[in-house]
């Protein structure tokens, strides 16, 4: 590639990168600045406070939130993980009666947007008394159909000798799962850990339906009823909140990426 | 008692036979091949052996003991799989003792039957190394060693040479084979290759469409194979065969085909009707001096294959296309016509229905 047009793409990508980044980059400074700055386009405050973040501390509950958030996003990205490459095990190596409509189901449920269940889920939900609580947060989303798709898809791509040996060194179905496609599927865990999570702690219209409660609140729930519903007072304090939200996919991100990356480049290099 | 029996053993996939009444008793100690083309039973066999697959019906013994609906850690053999089976995220050596870990076998045990298994394969220096940073043979050694230090009754394997190239193929064969003969552990071997079949067996299981074709020592089975797919199967280069009739001219037997006919002085040959007469390519020959024969086969030549050692002629004989294997130094050439003897005492007859006939 010629020197010229290198420099051309460059350009063109830090021009790209930076379109995605600004608006990033100028949540986090303005959440620093003093009220009266927060409207400008400035990236670099000229004064830094963390005023912004004390008031929004103070006046809602946003460290049960958090923890309410961890809790239900690590019960739900576990749980997928556990049962969903259970059942991806069973559908892409085992034998049984119903196994070719249990894979047409699955996809059938992949199909099924989520809106539509919405009401028949919460109608559920009313009827098994789960308002306010962790379960109606938490069991619908147990497992997850994309994932075990995923699951399933890498599972066949093992040879089936690798299963067979297993076996004759006197492994059970479940330790074969654990101790022999887990280790090989870690990158395809990896995505569906990553999409799981993320995909949980940024849901706000389930939590809103099911959740009345403000101990009992998720912080995308808490922050929208916060923000939206005016108790932040300022955008410098809703931002702020919008912080806290965003920082731990951030961190599990540049935790997971390498994974996250391989599985987007689509690469078939497993060892 | 035999080591192991298959008694009636039968495998049905729905309405599909794979395996049909399968019977067979093998010997302590010997090294039994299961040879036939794909589809023809012999993985299936092997897998009910190991208790990897269901058995339909009929009953599979090892020393004496009825192992057919046991699970495969409790039968007591262990296999060596086409593409080795290794787990690719454990070391060389948790991959040879992973077997013997979950069997709670005490650690210095163990390592003493780590120890003894990798000094025969020659596999110490590997120890610590992924699957993956081993080469094909290497791969194949330990698979090896990983059915070695569970010390069984009987080794099973499933085509295990397949993925190698020709050269290591060779020597893995032979090495084995020596490892069978110096451990004397009851083998049972699976492979489509009628080189490894012949070099490697003690006895011989030729199958076909889930059925035992023949069952017997290397070189009997080539001598005189039970009917026709045998004739064709075990044997390089593979035997020619002649659709014709045997007729008897005043007392003596001759094979009479389209633009063919030689005599067949054989006192064992009755008259009877179509016949499918088979001559191996060794067992046509030049002329010579002290070697004249009263059969002779005349014929154009088409291609000369020189492999080295020996000569591959592939002729046409009226409508039929015959292969002769002769010496080196045979000067023919594509297009010449040659008249070649032919060994009456070996010749093979089939009837109609493909069974050996002699």
């Amino acid at each position: 590639m010629s020197t010229l047009r290198r420099v051309g793409l460059y350009a063109a990508l830090t021009l790209a990168a930076l379109t995605f980044i600004y608006p990033f980059l100028w949540m986090i400074s303005s959440t620093l600045k003093p009220p009266f700055d927060v409207g400008t386009l400035e990236l670099i405050p000229d004064r830094i406070t963390l005023d912004n973040y004390r008031t929004m501390w103070v006046r809602a509950p946003f460290g049960r939130a958090l923890l309410n958030s961890a809790l239900v996003a690590t019960t739900i990205t576990a749980a997928v993980l556990v049962l969903g490459s259970m059942t991806a095990y069973a559908m892409a190596r085992l034998r049984f009666r119903g196994q070719p409509a249990l894979n047409a189901i699955t996809v059938v449920v992949l199909l099924i947007p989520g809106q539509l269940t919405l009401i028949p889920l919460y109608t559920l939900i009313v009827k098994l008394g789960w308002i306010d609580t962790y379960a109606a947060l938490i069991v619908p989303y147990l497992f997850n159909a994309t994932a075990i798709l995923m699951m399933r898809q890498f599972f066949l791509q093992i040879p089936h000798s690798l299963i067979d040996a297993a076996r004759m060194d006197g492994m059970g179905e479940m330790r074969i799962l654990f101790s022999i496609f887990w280790p090989l599927a870690k990158p395809v865990l990896a995505i569906v850990a990553i999409f799981t999570f993320m995909g949980s702690w940024n849901e706000v219209l389930w939590p809103l339906l099911v959740v009345r409660e403000q101990q009992l609140m998720t912080l995308p729930q808490l922050l929208t009823v916060f923000a939206l519903g005016g108790g932040a007072g300022s955008l410098g304090v809703s931002l702020a909140s919008a912080m806290v939200l965003v920082v731990p996919v951030v961190i599990a991100y540049v935790f997971l990426q390498r994974y996250f990356i391989e599985s987007m480049a689509g690469s078939g290099t497993k060892g | 008692m035999p080591s192991v029996s298959f008694e009636h053993v039968s495998k049905r996939f729905g309405d599909t036979t794979v395996v049909d009444d399968f019977t067979l008793d093998v010997a302590d100690g010997e090294l039994l091949v299961l040879v036939g083309g794909s589809g023809s039973g012999k993985s299936t066999i092997l897998r009910m052996l190991a208790g990897l697959e269901t058995v339909t019906s009929g009953t599979i013994r090892i020393d004496g003991r009825d192992v057919t609906a046991l699970p495969p850690r409790d039968r007591d053999v262990a296999m060596v799989f086409q593409d080795y089976g290794l787990y690719p995220h454990m070391t060389v050596r948790e991959n040879l003792s992973l077997g013997l870990r979950l069997k709670k076998v005490p650690r210095q045990e163990i390592d003493r039957r780590i120890a003894w298994a990798v000094g025969i394969l020659g596999l110490e220096s590997l120890l610590d190394r992924k699957p993956k940073q081993l080469s094909g043979g290497q791969r194949q050694r330990v698979a090896m060693g990983r059915a070695m230090v569970r010390e069984p009754k009987v080794f099973l394997f499933d085509e295990p040479l397949s993925n190698l190239d020709a050269g290591l193929r060779a020597q893995m064969r032979i090495e084995i084979g020596s490892l069978q003969r110096r451990l004397k552990t009851t083998t049972i071997y699976v492979t489509h290759d009628q080189v490894e079949a012949m070099t490697l067996g003690d006895r011989i299981v030729v199958l076909a469409d889930g059925r035992i074709q023949q069952l017997g020592r290397p070189i009997d089975i080539y001598r005189a194979p039970a009917n026709r797919f045998v004739a064709g199967f075990i044997g390089t280069p593979r035997m020619n065969f002649l659709e014709g009739r045997i007729h008897h001219e005043d007392g003596a037997p001759a094979f009479v085909a389209e633009g063919l006919r030689f005599d067949v002085p054989r006192e064992d040959v009755a008259s009877v009707g179509a016949v499918t007469l088979g001559v191996r390519p060794e067992d046509l020959l030049i002329p010579s001096p002290s070697d004249q024969r009263p059969s002779t086969v005349t014929g154009r030549v088409v291609l000369v294959e020189r492999l080295g050692g020996i000569t591959h002629v592939h002729f046409d004989a009226g409508p039929h296309r015959l292969m002769a294997a002769l010496p080196n130094d045979t000067a023919v050439t594509v297009g010449d016509d040659i008249t070649l003897g032919i060994r009456t005492e070996r010749l093979h007859l089939f009837d109609a229905d493909g069974r050996s006939h002699l």
